[in-house]
Parts: structure tokens; C-alpha cells; sequence
């Protein structure tokens, strides 16, 4: 019996071994050919022109699609279904690569319209643990870093337009001078843009993306929870990742005001608040691992109030073992 | 040769061949599958392989076990094992203490070599042998050695693996032991199939009269057909049949010529074979051969089987192990016997009187028997507790006795009644003790009256043959008498005896209550103080 015992692992770690060495374990898309590699991808199986730029570790695919927007400003059918497709693409390139990009950005914007663009960041990380499993669905959405928005770019350059204008500026100097002086690099997520045939791209680091991952959790939980959206109107919510006195921490701003006129703004109503920013805080630093920090200040913008937790208590709060009246005392 | 070997092996053994080729298959396909995969999804595949090989063969194996288990009656069709001949390796030399029956094996061997020559001249070839005969004497020993010999495939079963509860099972499994029989034969020129405890399938069969069957019928029917039956091709397939249930216990169908055409009898060994055991086994063992006796032990061990003797040298070993020596000595080859013969020693308390009577009625056993008995000699004189007994005198025949002579039954019957004499001239009454003895003594008279006609009365032939309604008064009583008689005389024979050496009663009854036991050795030096020889053969 033993005998036998033997001989069948024998068996599956010959058939194992064979199959591995037959097959090879190198990357599908080498790192040299990455760019090329998407385009080809997108264009072979969903029949999709992209254009493709690399910096540092971050990849950043420009999608053009005609119908981007709806008459209600929402993405249309069709353009959800390219915009997955050329994700899918990406995801398969990224993950079977030696490339090593950490994030890729898709940049998609109206052909039409090209001021209004969506901008999605995603950590090729969080497109690993999805395909093994290692995430839900619904969390995988909640990573995804989803923005629509007027591309800045767009909104400088017609801005600075309307003052050569009205300088009268020489048209032949106008490029020049827009390219020396106005056209820079983006210096925050929300600059990331595609212009004028033109990439407008930083690579994203981690604690970027763990700022804005909180930011966009809190928003979605003000617009998911009804026991918050239905007493909130969030206007605005910014995270940034900063430090102070040799302390680095997390300045989440939330700006939310309440819907009722004459509602009561005592302790419940800062608790609701803040607990909404502790709890995203603490879900999006647990997911990442994200440990270079102390504290995370959470500042009710309309009553100009806040509250600093630290990440044991963070911690604690997420494990239940800390409620959020301690921590608000 | 060559190619007949190749195309019996592919013919053997083309489900392993096919499992091969699937597997090749699946491993082409499998990188096949996994080159078309980009490297993300092959490496996932390639991390996940084994734990879903191990799922895949496990539920597999739940699959295989329920399906053995519930639908072909478990996994006894599995274990028919194939062993080749040379891979046996009892070789010929070392089959000992049967001397006849490997002259006649022998042939056996020499007619599978040479089938080719038997073709010729016109004869048939051996279909089957039967060996026959008590357990422990060497049949399966001998069936490995023609096999070694004969250097041919050796199939190996017992008649119990054939015997299912399920219906056709057994007829099922016959019928593939000879097909792979025949197949092993084609390629090697022959095969012997061995089948152990024959008995199991060769009872004599059972048909009933409201048509049904029993199973072990339907194997039997497919054994006599697959002797003697209608085939396709005559392979050179030899069986050996070994069994130690008696021949009448056989179907006759199965002992005609054609099928099983020789009947071996392996009987126990005699004294020179006996003498040759001995010396084998002690070869494997540590002992001084010179200082053993080996022609007196091989005299002790009369109507020992090899197993047995080979049990008796196994058990000295153990007994030199525990008593830290480091080769066997002659006394731990005769308290291994002992130890086999008469069980584990069983302190009992016992009074002082019972003790006393115990070895007065052991004495009286140990003087008739040395005095009287012409084939039986003392071995071992105690009043230890054995098993049931308080006490035990233990005879040895001095040689194997294939008849047995009236002198021997009354000397029996003497024996047995030397312990209630004994009992009687010390105490004036008698105990319990006596059953055993008195059961023996009156079968052996009766047996002597009405079966071998040993009486007075002229009443000759074997009465317990007619039913005893058949038999007048007369004949009963007459016959009742002359068994009293016998009884009676002896009784008085006894008494003579054991009246006229009372002093060396007691002074057995002395040395039995100081030592408790008294060997062969210490019994005859008593003897001889007293001037006083043990009778011989007759």
C-alpha cells in the first residue's frame, strides 16, 4: 500500500514536472513589447484602437469612443462595454507580463465631446486577487478608482486661450508658449488627463492610491447607505497624504451637509461622520497593507471639527474591539 | 521465443499499454493547452495541477472502492498474483522429508520440459496434479519447487478466493486465471497454476432437486471445463491441486484422467527424513549439531509433520533467546517439544492428599507403560497442571506403526487403568480422575470386540457396522461380555503389577512429589536401580 502511495506521487510530480518543463513558465508579453502587446490585444480580440504610455510603474491606455456620455451624463451601453473589454485586455497583458506595472490608468474620452473623460485607476494587484479569488467581486469594484470629470487640461487651455485673446497674441507664438509655460505634467491624480493627442500622466504611488481609494470609499458609502444618505448631502470628499512634525498621516476632509433644515448637530451627528470616515479608513488600510503612517485626521468641513485616530485604533475599530463612542471621547 | 514473449506480453498486458498511451496523450494535450494559455493562467494552472491531480485520484479511488466493494463483491478479484517461476526459488534440493512423492514430482517437472517430445511420440500432456495428504508436510513447499524447477510462470490461489456470496463470482474468477494462465503459457512455454485448499471447490457437488445449484457447483463445472474442456488452444497449463481434506471428500469428476491425472501423497516424514528436517532447520540456527542428538530427536518426533518440526526448532530458538544463550541446546529443543505437546504449565493449588493422589495415579501410568507397553516409550513424567489435567504422563511412539497390534490395545488399556489401580492400593478408594483413563480404556476394548474381532467368544468381523436393532440379545450380550473380559483382565493385570512393584510406587510417588517432573533420563535411571528394563518393539 505504501508502495503504491509512493509511486502515485511519484506519478503526479513526474506528470507535473514534464508538463512545466514542456510548457515553460516565461512571461506571455516580455516586458519590451508591453505597450505593444495591449494595442495588439485590444485590436485583435475586441477590435479596439488604444494608444499606450508607460511611466515608472504605471501604465496608462487612452481609449477613444464616439457615444462615451448619455443625454442623463451617464456612460452609455456600448462604451461600458468597451471600456471592460480594453480593462480585460489590460489585466491580461499586466498579469502575464515581467513588466511589473503596479497600476494602469485607462484614460477614455468622447471623440465628440473630448473634454468629458473617465479616468479609472485600478492596482494590478487587486485584478491578481480577483482572478485567484482572493476577492469578491463587489470589493474588486470598490477598488476600482472611477472618475468623470472635465479634462483639466482641456479646462486650462481654454482658459489661457481666452486671455491670449484678449491679449491678441500672435497665433504662431501661442503653441510655443503654451507648451513652455502651461502645458506640465500632472502633479495629482485628478490632473491625469488625455489632451490634444497628448498624455497627461504621473505614475501613481501607493499612497496616492490608498488616499484616494478612502476618499472614494466615503463616498460611497454616502451614496450606497441609506441610514447616511438619507440625513447627508455629500459635497466633497478629499484625501490626502501628508505629514506634520515628522508624523506622516492621512487628512481625510469630508464635507457633508445635513438634509434636514434645523437638524440637531450634537454628537450623533459628528459620530455618523466621522464614523463613516473611520470605517472606510480603516477597511482601505487593512486591504493594502498600508503601515507608513501614525494617524488618520478626519475633519467635518461644514462645522470645521476633527478627530485624529491612530492606527492601533483603527485597527481595533475594524476588528471590533474598539467602538466608535471610545474613540470619539 | 522473442516475438511469442512480446506478443504475450502486449496481449497481457494491454490495459497497462493503453493507460500508457492515454496518459502520453493527456500530457501532449496538457502542454498543448497550457502553451495556447498566456503565462498568468498557465502558471495558476501549473500551481493547481497537483492538488487537482490528488482531488482527481482521490475520487477516483472513492469511485473504484465503492464500485469494487458494492457491485463486484469487494477486491478479491485483485489479489490473483502472478510469480514467475525462477522468482520462487525453492529450489529442489531443499524440499526434504518427502522423497517419494519428489520422485514422482519430479516426473511431473520433466514432462512440462519436455512437452515437445511428449507431442511427438503422441501422447497428451499432464493436465493437473493432486497432492494429497495431512497439513504441514510440504504440498505448497513442493508446488514452488516443480515451479522453480519447471522455471514457468507460477499462478497462485486458494480454493477460499473463488468463494464469493456473489453468484458467478467464483466461475468468473476461474475462468480468468486460466485465461491469463494460457496467456503466461504462450509466452513462456508454460504455466502452473496452483490452488491451495482444493477442498474448498472440489467438495462433492451438491444438486438439488428443485433445480437450484449452490455457487461453489457453477466454480467447479468452470473448473472441470476449463481442465478438460473444449478450447481454442491446448497451452502447456499444469494445475496443482493441494488439499489435506481425505480424496472420498472429492468430486469424482474432478479425479479422472484428463484432469487431475496424478494424486501425490505427501505423508509425514520417517525417521531418516525426520533425521534430514532437523538437520536443515538446525543448519539455519545457531547450535551445536554434534551435542543436539539428532537421531533422537528425529525418534521423538515420530508423526511429527516438517511444519511442525520447524515450529519445534523455532520454538527452541525462542527458549535459548529468553534463557540468554547463544546457540540452542538439547534441553531447549526438548522443552520446546514439551511446550508444544503439552501446552504451557499450569500451577494449580492443590491439597496435600490431591497432590499425593495425583502422583500415585501418575505413577501408575509411568510403571505400566515403561513395563508393559511395546510401542510406546515415556517421554515426560509430571504433576504440573496442564490445560485441564492435574497431572500427565507423555508417551512417545519409538517409530511410526502403521498398524496396530492387540499386545499395543490391551497395553493401552493397561496404561489406562494404571491410575485408578494406583489410586487404590495407596488410598483404598478412588477420584475423579479416573474418567478419562476408564473412556479410553472401554473404546479401545470395545473397538478390539466388535470391530477387529479380537476376542475370545468366536465372534468375528466389525459389529459396530450393523445397527443395534439388527443384533440379537445374544450376540450384544456375548460381545458386551468378552469386552468386560478384556477390561476385567486387565484391571487384574494392573493389579499383579503394580501390588508387586510397590516400593517402586513409592518411590516414583517420592521423586514425582520432591520434583514434580521427571524426564525420560530420570525415569529409566530409576528403572534400572531397580533392575528393571522397558520392553521393545514388537
Amino acid at each position: 500500500m505504501r508502495r503504491k502511495f509512493d509511486f502515485f506521487i511519484l506519478l503526479i510530480t513526474g506528470y507535473w514536472l514534464l508538463v512545466t518543463v514542456l510548457t515553460g513558465c516565461g512571461p506571455t508579453y516580455p516586458r519590451e513589447k508591453f505597450e505593444e502587446s495591449v494595442i495588439k490585444v485590444c485590436k485583435k480580440d475586441y477590435k479596439i484602437d488604444v494608444k499606450v504610455e508607460a511611466i515608472g510603474k504605471t501604465i496608462a491606455i487612452y481609449l477613444p469612443l464616439s457615444k462615451l456620455i448619455d443625454f442623463n451624463f451617464a456612460i452609455t451601453k456600448s462604451a461600458g462595454e468597451k471600456i471592460n473589454d480594453v480593462i480585460l485586455s489590460v489585466s491580461r497583458v499586466a498579469l502575464s507580463s515581467d513588466a511589473e506595472f503596479d497600476f494602469y490608468v485607462i484614460i477614455a474620452h468622447d471623440v465628440a465631446v473630448p473634454e468629458i473623460q473617465i479616468v479609472i485607476i485600478k492596482s494590478v494587484d487587486d485584478v491578481k486577487r480577483f482572478l485567484l479569488n482572493d476577492i469578491s467581486r463587489g470589493e474588486y469594484s470598490k477598488r476600482m478608482l472611477i472618475d468623470i470629470r472635465m479634462s483639466p487640461q482641456a479646462q486650462k487651455e481654454r482658459s489661457i486661450k481666452e486671455i491670449f485673446e484678449r491679449m491678441d497674441l500672435d497665433e504662431s507664438s501661442r503653441e510655443q508658449i503654451l507648451n513652455d509655460f502651461f502645458r506640465a505634467e500632472p502633479a495629482a491624480l485628478g490632473d491625469i488627463g488625455y489632451w490634444n493627442d497628448r498624455f497627461y500622466i504621473k505614475e501613481v504611488s501607493n499612497l496616492e492610491f490608498v488616499a484616494a481609494q478612502i476618499a472614494g470609499r466615503v463616498k460611497t458609502n454616502f451614496r450606497d447607505d441609506k441610514n447616511i444618505s438619507g440625513l447627508f448631502m455629500l459635497k466633497a470628499v478629499k484625501c490626502q497624504y501628508m505629514a506634520k512634525d515628522s508624523r506622516d498621516y492621512f487628512r481625510l476632509e469630508i464635507t457633508a451637509d445635513p438634509k434636514s433644515l434645523g437638524q440637531a448637530k450634537g454628537t450623533d451627528y459628528h459620530g455618523k461622520i466621522f464614523g463613516e470616515g473611520i470605517a472606510a479608513s480603516a477597511v482601505v488600510i487593512h486591504n493594502y497593507h498600508f503601515n507608513d503612517f501614525e494617524y488618520v485626521e478626519i475633519v467635518d468641513v461644514v462645522d470645521g471639527k476633527s478627530i485624529e485616530v491612530t492606527r492601533d485604533d483603527l485597527e481595533k475599530f475594524r476588528r471590533k474591539r474598539l467602538k466608535l463612542e471610545d474613540i470619539l471621547k | 521465443m522473442i516475438p511469442r514473449l512480446w506478443k504475450m506480453y502486449i496481449k497481457t498486458n494491454w490495459i497497462k499499454f493503453a493507460i500508457i498511451l492515454v496518459i502520453l496523450l493527456v500530457v501532449a494535450l496538457a502542454v498543448w493547452g497550457l502553451m495556447s494559455l498566456e503565462s498568468f493562467y498557465r502558471n495558476i494552472t501549473l500551481a493547481t495541477m497537483p492538488i487537482n491531480l490528488i482531488m482527481v485520484a482521490l475520487n477516483a479511488t472513492i469511485f473504484v472502492f465503492m464500485y469494487m466493494t458494492f457491485m463486484r463483491g469487494g477486491f478479491a478479484k485483485m489479489s490473483k498474483s502472478k510469480i514467475k517461476g525462477n522468482l520462487v526459488n525453492v529450489k529442489w534440493n531443499d524440499v526434504i522429508g518427502m522423497e517419494e512423492a519428489k520422485r514422482e514430482a519430479w516426473e511431473v517437472v520433466q514432462l512440462m520440459k519436455d512437452r515437445t517430445r511428449v507431442k511427438q511420440i503422441g501422447g497428451k500432456i499432464l493436465r493437473g496434479m493432486l497432492m494429497l495428504g495431512p497439513p504441514g508436510c510440504g504440498k505448497t513447499y513442493m508446488a514452488k519447487a516443480i515451479a522453480t524447477e519447471a522455471a514457468v510462470p507460477f499462478l497462485s490461489m486458494s480454493g477460499s478466493e473463488f468463494v464469493e456470496i456473489f453468484v458467478g463470482v467464483g466461475a468468473s474468477r476461474v475462468r480468468g486465471l486460466f485465461k491469463k494462465a494460457r496467456e503466461l503459457a504462450y509466452g513462456y512455454g508454460g504455466c502452473i497454476i496452483f490452488i491451495d485448499e482444493l477442498d474448498a471447490i472440489a467438495r462433492k457437488r451438491v444438486f438439488s432437486v428443485f433445480g437450484g445449484t449452490e455457487e461453489t457447483n457453477s466454480t467447479q463445472n468452470q473448473l472441470l471445463a476449463e481442465m478438460d474442456g473444449l478450447q481454442e488452444k491446448d497451452e502447456n497449463v499444469v494445475v496443482i491441486g493441494a488439499t489435506n481434506a481425505p480424496e472420498d471428500n472429492l468430486d469424482s469428476a474432478l479425479m479422472r484422467p484428463g484432469r487431475f491425472d496424478r494424486k501425490l501423497y505427501i505423508d509425514r516424514p520417517n525417521l531418516e527424513e525426520r533425521e534430514k528436517l532437523f538437520g536443515f532447520y538446525f543448519d539455519k540456527v545457531k547450535c551445536d549439531k554434534d551435542a543436539l542428538d539428532i537421531k533422537r530427536l528425529a525418534r521423538k518426533a515420530v508423526y511429527k509433520s516438517p511444519a511442525e518440526i520447524e515450529n519445534i526448532v523455532k520454538e527452541s530458538a525462542l527458549l535459548a533467546a529468553r534463557d540468554n544463550k547463544e546457540s540452542i541446546t538439547y534441553k531447549h529443543v526438548s522443552d520446546a517439544i514439551e511446550r508444544i505437546e503439552m501446552g504451557m504449565k499450569h500451577r494449580r493449588h492443590m491439597t496435600v492428599r490431591e497432590k499425593e493422589m495425583t502422583a500415585y495415579h501418575e505413577s501408575g501410568h509411568l510403571i505400566v507403560l515403561y513395563l508393559l507397553h511395546p510401542t510406546e516409550d515415556v517421554f515426560k513424567a509430571s504433576i504440573i497442571g496442564r490445560k485441564e489435567s492435574l497431572g500427565v504422563v507423555h508417551t512417545h511412539p519409538r517409530e511410526e506403526m502403521f498398524t496396530k497390534s492387540k499386545e499395543s490395545f490391551l497395553a493401552d488399556i493397561k496404561v489406562a487403568l494404571a491410575g485408578y489401580v494406583a489410586e487404590k492400593i495407596r488410598f483404598g478408594t478412588t477420584s475423579s480422575g479416573v474418567a478419562m483413563d476408564f473412556k479410553m480404556a472401554m473404546q479401545r476394548a470395545q473397538f478390539m470386540v466388535w470391530s477387529l474381532g479380537m476376542n475370545d467368544v468366536g465372534l468375528i468381523g466389525d459389529y459396530a457396522l450393523i445397527h443395534e436393532t439388527q443384533l440379537s440379545e445374544k450376540v450384544k450380550q456375548a460381545l458386551n461380555d468378552a469386552t468386560a473380559d478384556i477390561f476385567n483382565k486387565c484391571l487384574k493385570d494392573v493389579e499383579d503389577l503394580l501390588l508387586k512393584e510397590r516400593v517402586l510406587l513409592d518411590r516414583f510417588v517420592k521423586e514425582l512429589l520432591d520434583k514434580e517432573e521427571l524426564d525420560y533420563d530420570e525415569i529409566d535411571a530409576i528403572f534400572k536401580e531397580y533392575g528393571k528394563f522397558g520392553t521393545t518393539v514388537t
